[in-house]
Protein backbone atom coordinates (compact mmCIF):
# COMPACT_ATOMS: atom_id res chain seq x y z
CA UNK A 1 0.00 0.00 0.00
CA UNK A 2 1.64 3.26 -1.19
CA UNK A 3 0.69 6.69 0.91
CA UNK A 4 0.84 10.07 0.33
CA UNK A 5 1.81 12.54 2.72
CA UNK A 6 1.39 16.08 2.52
CA UNK A 7 2.40 17.61 4.84
CA UNK A 8 4.74 20.94 5.68
CA UNK A 9 6.25 20.72 8.89
CA UNK A 10 9.49 18.56 8.15
CA UNK A 11 9.66 17.02 10.89
CA UNK A 12 6.38 15.55 11.22
CA UNK A 13 7.27 14.75 7.91
CA UNK A 14 9.90 12.91 8.57
CA UNK A 15 8.58 10.81 11.67
CA UNK A 16 5.63 10.23 9.57
CA UNK A 17 7.11 8.54 7.28
CA UNK A 18 9.32 6.47 9.53
CA UNK A 19 6.26 5.41 11.30
CA UNK A 20 4.35 4.73 8.52
CA UNK A 21 7.37 2.28 7.06
CA UNK A 22 7.95 0.72 10.33
CA UNK A 23 3.76 0.16 9.45
CA UNK A 24 5.47 -1.35 6.31
CA UNK A 25 3.74 0.81 3.99
CA UNK A 26 5.00 2.09 1.18
CA UNK A 27 5.35 6.40 1.55
CA UNK A 28 6.54 8.99 -0.35
CA UNK A 29 6.64 12.54 1.04
CA UNK A 30 6.01 16.14 -0.94
CA UNK A 31 7.99 18.79 -0.50
CA UNK A 32 6.87 21.48 -2.60
CA UNK A 33 3.47 22.44 -2.57
CA UNK A 34 2.17 24.47 -5.60
CA UNK A 35 1.17 21.86 -7.92
CA UNK A 36 0.12 19.04 -5.37
CA UNK A 37 -2.88 17.80 -7.75
CA UNK A 38 -0.35 16.94 -10.60
CA UNK A 39 2.46 15.32 -7.87
CA UNK A 40 -0.92 13.32 -6.56
CA UNK A 41 -1.34 11.91 -10.03
CA UNK A 42 1.78 11.21 -11.06
CA UNK A 43 2.64 9.18 -7.55
CA UNK A 44 -0.47 7.31 -7.87
CA UNK A 45 -0.88 6.56 -4.05
CA UNK A 46 -3.62 4.81 -2.61
CA UNK A 47 -4.44 7.54 0.29
CA UNK A 48 -3.51 10.41 0.94
CA UNK A 49 -2.60 12.09 4.56
CA UNK A 50 -3.23 15.79 3.81
CA UNK A 51 -2.08 18.38 6.29
CA UNK A 52 -5.22 21.35 6.42
CA UNK A 53 -3.05 24.11 6.84
CA UNK A 54 -0.27 23.84 3.78
CA UNK A 55 1.79 27.33 2.85
CA UNK A 56 -0.51 29.24 0.45
CA UNK A 57 -3.22 26.83 0.28
CA UNK A 58 -5.48 25.06 2.29
CA UNK A 59 -6.18 21.53 2.82
CA UNK A 60 -9.01 21.13 1.89
CA UNK A 61 -9.18 22.64 -1.42
CA UNK A 62 -6.41 20.52 -2.63
CA UNK A 63 -8.92 17.84 -1.73
CA UNK A 64 -11.60 19.59 -3.30
CA UNK A 65 -9.64 19.53 -6.45
CA UNK A 66 -8.52 15.83 -6.43
CA UNK A 67 -12.17 15.00 -5.55
CA UNK A 68 -13.02 16.29 -9.02
CA UNK A 69 -10.51 14.02 -10.88
CA UNK A 70 -9.59 10.96 -8.61
CA UNK A 71 -11.30 8.51 -5.95
CA UNK A 72 -7.99 8.37 -3.95
CA UNK A 73 -9.05 8.39 -0.47
CA UNK A 74 -7.89 11.14 1.68
CA UNK A 75 -7.49 11.18 5.78
CA UNK A 76 -6.80 15.38 7.03
CA UNK A 77 -4.29 15.80 9.61
CA UNK A 78 -4.91 19.21 11.55
CA UNK A 79 -3.68 20.94 15.05
CA UNK A 80 -7.34 22.53 14.34
CA UNK A 81 -10.15 20.83 16.96
CA UNK A 82 -12.79 22.26 15.95
CA UNK A 83 -16.07 21.19 15.21
CA UNK A 84 -17.03 23.60 12.09
CA UNK A 85 -13.22 22.10 10.38
CA UNK A 86 -13.98 18.69 11.19
CA UNK A 87 -17.94 19.29 9.52
CA UNK A 88 -15.67 21.08 6.39
CA UNK A 89 -13.61 17.78 5.90
CA UNK A 90 -15.71 15.71 5.73
CA UNK A 91 -18.19 18.27 3.50
CA UNK A 92 -14.62 18.43 0.91
CA UNK A 93 -14.92 14.90 0.59
CA UNK A 94 -12.36 13.54 3.05
CA UNK A 95 -12.69 9.91 4.70
CA UNK A 96 -11.37 10.69 8.21
CA UNK A 97 -10.10 13.72 9.93
CA UNK A 98 -7.57 13.17 12.60
CA UNK A 99 -6.20 16.15 14.75
CA UNK A 100 -2.87 16.70 16.44
CA UNK A 101 -1.33 15.68 18.22
CA UNK A 102 -2.17 12.34 17.00
CA UNK A 103 -1.84 9.04 18.72
CA UNK A 104 0.50 6.30 16.63
CA UNK A 105 -1.86 3.67 17.11
CA UNK A 106 -4.89 5.54 16.48
CA UNK A 107 -3.11 7.14 13.56
CA UNK A 108 -2.10 3.80 12.15
CA UNK A 109 -5.70 1.93 13.01
CA UNK A 110 -7.76 4.74 11.10
CA UNK A 111 -5.61 4.52 8.39
CA UNK A 112 -5.93 0.51 8.26
CA UNK A 113 -9.82 1.02 8.50
CA UNK A 114 -9.96 3.73 5.57
CA UNK A 115 -7.69 1.47 3.38
CA UNK A 116 -9.92 -1.54 4.19
CA UNK A 117 -12.95 0.20 3.25
CA UNK A 118 -11.86 1.78 -0.17
CA UNK A 119 -9.61 -0.49 -1.53
CA UNK A 120 -11.34 -3.80 0.64
CA UNK A 121 -7.09 -4.38 1.20
CA UNK A 122 -7.39 -7.24 3.84
CA UNK A 123 -4.62 -6.25 6.27
CA UNK A 124 -2.30 -9.11 5.79
CA UNK A 125 -1.90 -10.31 8.82
CA UNK A 126 -0.37 -13.62 9.64
CA UNK A 127 -2.53 -15.83 12.12
CA UNK A 128 -0.15 -19.25 12.01
CA UNK A 129 3.09 -18.70 13.72
CA UNK A 130 5.37 -21.40 15.05
CA UNK A 131 8.64 -21.19 16.55
CA UNK A 132 10.61 -24.47 17.61
CA UNK A 133 7.39 -26.84 16.67
CA UNK A 134 5.14 -24.63 18.76
CA UNK A 135 2.04 -23.26 16.56
CA UNK A 136 0.39 -20.40 17.78
CA UNK A 137 -3.24 -19.98 15.77
CA UNK A 138 -4.25 -16.20 16.17
CA UNK A 139 -7.77 -16.90 14.58
CA UNK A 140 -8.65 -19.90 16.27
CA UNK A 141 -6.42 -18.35 19.68
CA UNK A 142 -4.97 -21.56 20.01
CA UNK A 143 -1.19 -23.13 20.84
CA UNK A 144 -0.57 -26.75 19.68
CA UNK A 145 2.48 -28.83 20.01
CA UNK A 146 2.92 -32.54 18.42
CA UNK A 147 -1.13 -32.37 18.27
CA UNK A 148 -1.77 -31.65 21.69
CA UNK A 149 -3.80 -28.05 21.74
CA UNK A 150 -4.45 -25.92 24.49
CA UNK A 151 -7.10 -22.87 24.18
CA UNK A 152 -5.66 -18.96 24.90
CA UNK A 153 -7.81 -16.09 26.96
CA UNK A 154 -7.41 -12.90 24.78
CA UNK A 155 -4.70 -10.88 26.87
CA UNK A 156 -2.30 -14.45 26.43
CA UNK A 157 -3.09 -14.57 23.07
CA UNK A 158 -1.83 -11.07 23.03
CA UNK A 159 1.09 -11.53 24.86
CA UNK A 160 2.19 -14.27 23.04
CA UNK A 161 1.40 -12.50 19.84
CA UNK A 162 3.38 -10.27 19.90
CA UNK A 163 6.59 -12.36 21.50
CA UNK A 164 5.82 -14.87 18.12
CA UNK A 165 6.63 -11.53 16.05
CA UNK A 166 10.11 -10.85 17.39
CA UNK A 167 11.02 -14.23 17.35
CA UNK A 168 14.68 -14.64 19.14
CA UNK A 169 14.70 -11.06 20.15
CA UNK A 170 14.02 -10.31 23.87
CA UNK A 171 10.88 -8.21 24.01
CA UNK A 172 10.99 -5.64 27.16
CA UNK A 173 8.03 -5.49 30.00
CA UNK A 174 7.57 -2.09 29.21
CA UNK A 175 7.29 -2.58 25.21
CA UNK A 176 4.78 -5.49 26.24
CA UNK A 177 2.59 -3.73 28.31
CA UNK A 178 2.77 -0.94 26.41
CA UNK A 179 1.81 -3.27 23.25
CA UNK A 180 -1.18 -4.53 25.73
CA UNK A 181 -2.26 -0.58 26.19
CA UNK A 182 -2.34 -0.24 22.75
CA UNK A 183 -4.94 -3.23 22.33
CA UNK A 184 -7.26 -2.39 24.84
CA UNK A 185 -5.52 -4.51 27.41
CA UNK A 186 -5.01 -2.11 30.35
CA UNK A 187 -2.94 -4.02 33.07
CA UNK A 188 -0.19 -3.59 34.64
CA UNK A 189 3.37 -5.06 35.56
CA UNK A 190 1.81 -7.80 38.19
CA UNK A 191 -0.95 -8.84 36.25
CA UNK A 192 1.84 -8.87 33.54
CA UNK A 193 3.88 -11.26 35.82
CA UNK A 194 0.48 -13.41 36.45
CA UNK A 195 -0.46 -14.34 32.65
CA UNK A 196 3.07 -15.53 31.82
CA UNK A 197 2.86 -17.61 34.73
CA UNK A 198 -0.56 -18.89 33.46
CA UNK A 199 1.44 -19.39 29.93
CA UNK A 200 3.81 -21.47 31.11
CA UNK A 201 1.72 -23.68 32.91
CA UNK A 202 -1.02 -23.94 29.66
CA UNK A 203 2.55 -24.44 27.64
CA UNK A 204 3.55 -27.59 30.69
CA UNK A 205 -0.10 -29.10 29.70
CA UNK A 206 0.27 -29.37 26.08
CA UNK A 207 4.00 -30.70 27.20
CA UNK A 208 6.35 -27.80 26.53
CA UNK A 209 8.71 -26.50 28.49
CA UNK A 210 11.08 -23.93 28.90
CA UNK A 211 9.78 -22.02 25.85
CA UNK A 212 9.83 -18.31 27.00
CA UNK A 213 12.80 -17.56 28.10
CA UNK A 214 13.42 -14.29 31.08
CA UNK A 215 16.50 -12.19 31.74
CA UNK A 216 16.27 -9.59 34.22
CA UNK A 217 16.28 -6.25 32.83
CA UNK A 218 15.83 -7.73 29.14
CA UNK A 219 12.24 -8.90 29.41
CA UNK A 220 10.95 -12.04 27.56
CA UNK A 221 11.99 -14.54 24.07
CA UNK A 222 10.77 -17.36 22.89
CA UNK B 1 -38.57 56.40 49.59
CA UNK B 2 -40.68 56.62 52.78
CA UNK B 3 -42.40 59.61 54.37
CA UNK B 4 -39.80 59.78 57.53
CA UNK B 5 -37.45 60.30 55.31
CA UNK B 6 -39.22 62.33 52.48
CA UNK B 7 -39.39 64.61 55.48
CA UNK B 8 -36.01 64.71 56.80
CA UNK B 9 -35.45 65.58 53.13
CA UNK B 10 -37.47 68.24 53.33
CA UNK B 11 -36.37 69.59 57.01
CA UNK B 12 -34.82 73.00 55.70
CA UNK B 13 -37.78 74.11 53.85
CA UNK B 14 -40.14 73.20 56.60
CA UNK B 15 -38.23 74.89 58.97
CA UNK B 16 -38.31 77.71 56.64
CA UNK B 17 -41.87 77.68 57.16
CA UNK B 18 -42.47 77.36 60.44
CA UNK B 19 -39.82 80.62 61.20
CA UNK B 20 -42.44 82.64 58.39
CA UNK B 21 -45.15 81.45 60.22
CA UNK B 22 -43.69 82.74 63.70
CA UNK B 23 -42.61 86.03 62.79
CA UNK B 24 -45.87 86.45 60.56
CA UNK B 25 -47.81 85.70 63.50
CA UNK B 26 -45.65 88.05 65.97
CA UNK B 27 -46.24 91.03 63.07
CA UNK B 28 -50.13 90.20 63.02
CA UNK B 29 -50.14 90.25 66.93
CA UNK B 30 -47.93 93.25 67.34
CA UNK B 31 -50.37 95.29 64.34
CA UNK B 32 -53.16 94.58 66.85
CA UNK B 33 -55.05 91.52 65.08
CA UNK B 34 -56.91 89.40 67.88
CA UNK B 35 -55.28 86.04 68.69
CA UNK B 36 -58.16 84.10 66.92
CA UNK B 37 -57.52 85.65 63.57
CA UNK B 38 -53.61 84.60 64.11
CA UNK B 39 -54.11 81.12 64.53
CA UNK B 40 -56.55 80.37 61.93
CA UNK B 41 -54.02 81.93 59.12
CA UNK B 42 -51.27 79.54 60.93
CA UNK B 43 -53.42 76.63 60.70
CA UNK B 44 -54.79 77.66 57.09
CA UNK B 45 -51.00 77.72 55.93
CA UNK B 46 -50.80 74.23 57.55
CA UNK B 47 -52.88 73.09 55.97
CA UNK B 48 -51.69 73.93 52.42
CA UNK B 49 -48.28 73.39 53.04
CA UNK B 50 -49.68 69.88 54.53
CA UNK B 51 -51.61 69.36 50.95
CA UNK B 52 -48.50 70.17 49.37
CA UNK B 53 -46.05 68.01 51.10
CA UNK B 54 -48.31 65.03 50.51
CA UNK B 55 -48.95 66.03 46.69
CA UNK B 56 -45.33 66.19 45.90
CA UNK B 57 -44.34 62.83 47.96
CA UNK B 58 -46.99 61.02 46.32
CA UNK B 59 -45.60 62.17 42.95
CA UNK B 60 -41.70 61.66 44.00
CA UNK B 61 -42.38 58.36 45.31
CA UNK B 62 -44.28 56.61 42.16
CA UNK B 63 -41.50 58.32 39.97
CA UNK B 64 -39.04 56.65 41.66
CA UNK B 65 -41.11 53.37 41.89
CA UNK B 66 -41.16 53.73 38.47
CA UNK B 67 -37.19 53.65 38.29
CA UNK B 68 -36.70 51.00 40.93
CA UNK B 69 -39.54 48.59 38.72
CA UNK B 70 -37.01 49.45 35.24
CA UNK B 71 -33.80 48.98 36.90
CA UNK B 72 -35.24 45.50 38.46
CA UNK B 73 -36.64 43.97 35.02
CA UNK B 74 -33.39 45.46 32.94
CA UNK B 75 -30.89 42.65 31.90
CA UNK B 76 -28.11 45.39 32.01
CA UNK B 77 -28.51 47.60 34.46
CA UNK B 78 -25.67 49.75 33.19
CA UNK B 79 -28.24 51.15 30.58
CA UNK B 80 -30.34 52.37 32.45
CA UNK B 81 -29.81 56.17 31.66
CA UNK B 82 -31.27 55.59 28.52
CA UNK B 83 -34.47 53.95 29.88
CA UNK B 84 -35.62 57.03 32.78
CA UNK B 85 -39.22 58.07 32.18
CA UNK B 86 -39.79 61.11 31.18
CA UNK B 87 -39.99 64.11 33.94
CA UNK B 88 -40.50 67.86 34.01
CA UNK B 89 -38.33 68.73 36.76
CA UNK B 90 -35.26 70.37 36.28
CA UNK B 91 -33.38 67.90 38.49
CA UNK B 92 -34.28 65.14 37.41
CA UNK B 93 -33.47 66.03 34.28
CA UNK B 94 -30.05 67.29 34.82
CA UNK B 95 -29.75 63.61 36.86
CA UNK B 96 -30.73 61.77 33.57
CA UNK B 97 -28.24 63.42 31.69
CA UNK B 98 -25.35 62.68 33.74
CA UNK B 99 -26.52 59.23 33.93
CA UNK B 100 -26.20 58.82 30.56
CA UNK B 101 -22.94 60.61 30.03
CA UNK B 102 -21.99 58.31 32.91
CA UNK B 103 -23.20 55.04 31.53
CA UNK B 104 -21.66 56.08 27.86
CA UNK B 105 -18.57 55.78 29.62
CA UNK B 106 -18.94 52.72 31.27
CA UNK B 107 -20.45 50.90 28.27
CA UNK B 108 -16.94 52.00 26.33
CA UNK B 109 -15.10 50.69 28.92
CA UNK B 110 -16.75 47.15 28.87
CA UNK B 111 -16.61 47.16 25.07
CA UNK B 112 -13.01 47.66 25.25
CA UNK B 113 -12.32 45.00 28.04
CA UNK B 114 -14.33 42.89 25.65
CA UNK B 115 -12.51 43.04 22.89
CA UNK B 116 -9.15 42.78 24.80
CA UNK B 117 -10.42 39.88 26.30
CA UNK B 118 -11.61 38.32 22.82
CA UNK B 119 -8.13 38.67 21.17
CA UNK B 120 -6.76 37.18 23.99
CA UNK B 121 -8.62 34.33 23.74
CA UNK B 122 -7.99 34.26 20.20
CA UNK B 123 -4.52 34.55 20.56
CA UNK B 124 -4.25 31.53 23.32
CA UNK B 125 -6.22 29.43 20.54
CA UNK B 126 -4.45 29.91 18.22
CA UNK B 127 -1.34 29.89 20.17
CA UNK B 128 -2.26 26.39 20.95
CA UNK B 129 -2.97 25.37 17.04
CA UNK B 130 0.70 26.48 16.77
CA UNK B 131 2.27 24.61 19.88
CA UNK B 132 0.54 21.56 18.78
CA UNK B 133 2.84 21.62 15.46
CA UNK B 134 5.82 20.69 17.59
CA UNK B 135 4.34 17.99 20.15
CA UNK B 136 3.18 16.28 17.24
CA UNK B 137 6.74 16.07 16.31
CA UNK B 138 7.79 15.56 19.61
CA UNK B 139 5.07 12.77 19.84
CA UNK B 140 6.26 11.26 16.62
CA UNK B 141 10.30 11.48 17.40
CA UNK B 142 10.02 9.56 20.69
CA UNK B 143 6.85 7.03 19.19
CA UNK B 144 10.04 5.94 16.22
CA UNK B 145 12.74 6.55 19.10
CA UNK B 146 10.81 3.84 21.21
CA UNK B 147 9.69 1.63 18.69
CA UNK B 148 13.18 0.84 16.84
CA UNK B 149 15.26 -2.20 17.41
CA UNK B 150 18.93 -1.79 16.89
CA UNK B 151 20.91 -4.86 18.24
CA UNK B 152 22.99 -2.98 20.56
CA UNK B 153 22.38 -3.64 24.39
CA UNK B 154 22.82 0.04 25.16
CA UNK B 155 19.68 0.27 23.39
CA UNK B 156 17.97 -0.16 26.46
CA UNK B 157 18.51 3.07 27.65
CA UNK B 158 18.22 4.80 24.39
CA UNK B 159 14.84 3.76 24.09
CA UNK B 160 14.12 4.50 27.83
CA UNK B 161 15.08 7.98 27.36
CA UNK B 162 12.96 7.75 24.38
CA UNK B 163 9.73 7.20 26.52
CA UNK B 164 10.51 9.72 29.04
CA UNK B 165 10.54 12.02 26.30
CA UNK B 166 7.38 10.52 25.09
CA UNK B 167 5.62 10.86 28.31
CA UNK B 168 6.61 14.19 29.43
CA UNK B 169 5.04 15.31 26.05
CA UNK B 170 1.83 13.83 27.08
CA UNK B 171 2.04 15.54 30.11
CA UNK B 172 2.28 19.25 28.24
CA UNK B 173 -0.39 18.24 25.90
CA UNK B 174 -2.56 17.48 28.70
CA UNK B 175 -1.52 21.28 30.33
CA UNK B 176 -2.16 22.55 26.73
CA UNK B 177 -5.38 21.53 26.21
CA UNK B 178 -6.67 22.67 29.33
CA UNK B 179 -5.49 26.03 28.32
CA UNK B 180 -7.70 25.40 24.84
CA UNK B 181 -10.43 24.18 26.54
CA UNK B 182 -10.87 27.31 29.34
CA UNK B 183 -10.73 29.76 26.72
CA UNK B 184 -13.12 27.79 24.86
CA UNK B 185 -15.66 27.24 28.04
CA UNK B 186 -17.35 30.59 27.87
CA UNK B 187 -18.34 29.38 24.38
CA UNK B 188 -18.87 25.66 23.96
CA UNK B 189 -21.83 26.59 21.58
CA UNK B 190 -19.90 27.49 19.08
CA UNK B 191 -18.08 24.07 18.88
CA UNK B 192 -20.50 21.35 19.07
CA UNK B 193 -21.32 18.49 17.12
CA UNK B 194 -23.53 16.02 18.50
CA UNK B 195 -23.54 12.69 17.16
CA UNK B 196 -24.47 8.99 18.57
CA UNK B 197 -20.99 8.59 21.11
CA UNK B 198 -20.06 5.01 22.04
CA UNK B 199 -18.20 5.96 25.28
CA UNK B 200 -16.71 2.80 25.12
CA UNK B 201 -14.22 4.25 21.97
CA UNK B 202 -14.00 7.33 24.11
CA UNK B 203 -12.48 5.52 27.64
CA UNK B 204 -10.46 3.64 25.58
CA UNK B 205 -8.75 6.66 23.52
CA UNK B 206 -7.89 8.50 26.66
CA UNK B 207 -6.36 5.59 28.15
CA UNK B 208 -4.46 4.46 24.98
CA UNK B 209 -3.44 8.48 24.87
CA UNK B 210 -1.96 8.62 28.74
CA UNK B 211 -0.70 4.95 28.41
CA UNK B 212 2.90 6.03 29.32
CA UNK B 213 1.89 8.07 32.62
CA UNK B 214 -0.86 4.64 33.55
CA UNK B 215 1.71 2.52 32.64
CA UNK B 216 4.23 3.80 34.80
CA UNK B 217 1.72 4.34 37.35
CA UNK B 218 0.92 1.05 37.59
CA UNK B 219 -2.92 1.37 36.59
CA UNK B 220 -4.62 -1.72 35.67
CA UNK B 221 -8.28 -0.13 33.82
CA UNK B 222 -11.23 -2.09 33.15
CA UNK B 223 -13.90 -0.89 30.85
CA UNK B 224 -17.35 -1.64 30.35
CA UNK B 225 -19.39 0.83 28.71
CA UNK B 226 -22.40 -0.55 26.64
CA UNK B 227 -24.50 3.00 26.55
CA UNK B 228 -24.59 4.71 23.80
CA UNK B 229 -24.98 8.62 24.34
CA UNK B 230 -25.55 11.59 22.47
CA UNK B 231 -23.03 14.26 22.82
CA UNK B 232 -20.09 16.24 21.99
CA UNK B 233 -17.07 12.96 21.74
CA UNK B 234 -14.40 15.88 21.99
CA UNK B 235 -15.49 17.52 24.88
CA UNK B 236 -16.17 14.40 27.09
CA UNK B 237 -12.92 13.02 26.37
CA UNK B 238 -11.22 16.04 27.72
CA UNK B 239 -13.84 15.80 30.72
CA UNK B 240 -13.00 12.13 31.06
CA UNK B 241 -9.05 12.61 30.54
CA UNK B 242 -9.04 15.12 33.53
CA UNK B 243 -10.93 12.45 35.45
CA UNK B 244 -8.60 10.27 34.62
CA UNK B 245 -5.47 12.18 35.74
CA UNK B 246 -7.16 13.43 38.81
CA UNK B 247 -7.59 9.49 39.52
CA UNK B 248 -3.77 9.26 38.66
CA UNK B 249 -2.78 12.18 40.70
CA UNK B 250 -4.35 10.95 44.25
CA UNK B 251 -3.98 6.84 43.47
CA UNK B 252 -3.31 4.50 46.17
CA UNK B 253 -0.30 1.74 45.81
CA UNK B 254 -1.72 -0.75 43.25
CA UNK B 255 -4.36 1.77 41.46
CA UNK B 256 -7.16 -0.08 39.73
CA UNK B 257 -9.65 2.21 37.29
CA UNK B 258 -12.78 1.08 36.56
CA UNK B 259 -15.10 2.89 33.59
CA UNK B 260 -18.42 1.53 33.18
CA UNK B 261 -21.67 2.97 32.25
CA UNK B 262 -25.00 2.15 34.14
CA UNK B 263 -28.07 3.32 32.91
CA UNK B 264 -29.97 6.29 35.62
CA UNK B 265 -33.68 7.13 36.42
CA UNK B 266 -33.17 10.26 34.36
CA UNK B 267 -30.60 8.48 31.67
CA UNK B 268 -27.28 6.84 31.09
CA UNK B 269 -24.07 7.48 33.52
CA UNK B 270 -20.75 7.07 33.06
CA UNK B 271 -19.02 5.90 35.89
CA UNK B 272 -15.10 6.29 36.91
CA UNK B 273 -14.08 4.36 39.87
CA UNK B 274 -10.96 4.08 41.53
CA UNK B 275 -9.34 2.80 44.60
CA UNK B 276 -7.54 5.76 45.43
CA UNK B 277 -6.73 7.89 48.66
CA UNK B 278 -10.34 9.43 48.34
CA UNK B 279 -11.94 12.68 49.03
CA UNK B 280 -12.70 14.08 52.90
CA UNK B 281 -16.14 14.06 53.14
CA UNK B 282 -16.24 17.89 54.25
CA UNK B 283 -14.33 18.69 51.09
CA UNK B 284 -16.15 16.32 48.82
CA UNK B 285 -19.01 19.39 47.95
CA UNK B 286 -16.29 22.09 47.08
CA UNK B 287 -14.22 19.74 44.93
CA UNK B 288 -15.95 21.24 41.51
CA UNK B 289 -14.86 24.80 42.99
CA UNK B 290 -12.57 27.13 41.13
CA UNK B 291 -9.04 26.90 43.13
CA UNK B 292 -10.14 24.54 45.48
CA UNK B 293 -6.90 22.29 46.60
CA UNK B 294 -7.99 20.75 49.49
CA UNK B 295 -6.08 18.55 51.60
CA UNK B 296 -5.36 15.56 48.82
CA UNK B 297 -4.10 18.91 47.09
CA UNK B 298 -1.96 20.58 49.74
CA UNK B 299 -0.17 16.80 50.12
CA UNK B 300 0.39 16.00 46.29
CA UNK B 301 2.04 17.25 44.06
CA UNK B 302 0.76 20.40 42.20
CA UNK B 303 -2.44 20.96 42.44
CA UNK B 304 -4.19 24.18 40.69
CA UNK B 305 -7.67 23.49 41.23
CA UNK B 306 -8.65 23.89 37.94
CA UNK B 307 -8.93 20.67 36.46
CA UNK B 308 -12.38 19.44 38.04
CA UNK B 309 -13.92 23.30 38.27
CA UNK B 310 -13.37 23.52 34.24
CA UNK B 311 -15.19 19.89 34.21
CA UNK B 312 -18.26 21.24 35.92
CA UNK B 313 -18.08 24.61 33.85
CA UNK B 314 -18.06 22.09 30.06
CA UNK B 315 -20.73 19.77 31.86
CA UNK B 316 -22.87 22.92 32.61
CA UNK B 317 -22.62 24.13 29.33
CA UNK B 318 -23.37 20.60 27.68
CA UNK B 319 -26.16 19.47 29.76
CA UNK B 320 -24.31 16.82 31.89
CA UNK B 321 -24.91 16.39 35.49
CA UNK B 322 -21.52 15.84 37.54
CA UNK B 323 -21.29 14.49 40.86
CA UNK B 324 -18.83 12.54 42.58
CA UNK B 325 -18.95 9.91 45.78
CA UNK B 326 -16.19 9.04 47.79
CA UNK B 327 -14.98 7.31 50.97
CA UNK B 328 -11.86 8.91 52.10
CA UNK B 329 -9.03 6.06 52.22
CA UNK B 330 -11.23 3.91 49.67
CA UNK B 331 -11.13 5.43 46.44
CA UNK B 332 -13.49 7.88 44.51
CA UNK B 333 -16.81 7.52 42.36
CA UNK B 334 -17.37 9.92 39.80
CA UNK B 335 -19.99 10.47 37.77
CA UNK B 336 -21.40 12.03 34.32
CA UNK B 337 -24.94 11.82 34.12
CA UNK B 338 -26.41 12.00 30.47
CA UNK B 339 -29.68 12.89 29.90
CA UNK B 340 -32.33 10.98 27.72
CA UNK B 341 -34.29 13.58 26.29
CA UNK B 342 -37.95 12.51 26.35
CA UNK B 343 -38.41 15.29 23.41
CA UNK B 344 -35.91 13.76 21.11
CA UNK B 345 -36.58 9.60 21.99
CA UNK B 346 -40.66 9.66 22.29
CA UNK B 347 -40.56 7.43 25.24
Amino acid sequence: MHILVVEDEPVIRNELKILLENALYRVSVLDRFDAVLEQVKSKKPDLVLMDVNLPGISGFDICTQIRGQMDVPVIFLTSRTDSMDELTGILKGGDDYITKPYQAPILLARIGAVLKRTKGAKTKEVTQFTRKGVELDVSGCRLSYQGANVELTKNEMKILYLLFCHKGEFVARMDLIEYLWENQIFIDDNTLSVHITRIRDKMKQIGVYDFIETRRGMGYRI
Amino acid sequence: MNLKNYLKDKCLLLILHLVCMGVLAGFLRMTGYNSGNVILIVICWLMILCAWLTVTYLQRKKYFQEVEQILEQMDQRYLLGELLPDSFRLEDQLYRDMIRRSNKSVIERIHQIEDAQKDYKEYIESWVHEIKAPITSIGLLGENGRKQRNKADADALYRESFRILSLENQKIENYVDMALYYARSEEVYKDYLIRETDLQSVAYEVLEKNRLLLIQNKVKAEVDCKDMVYTDRKWIAFILNQMILNSVKYKNDSPEFHIYTERGEHGVILVLEDNGVGIRQEELSRIFEKGFTGSNGRNHERSTGMGLYLCRKLCEKLGIGIRAESEYGQGTKMMLEFPVSNYISRE
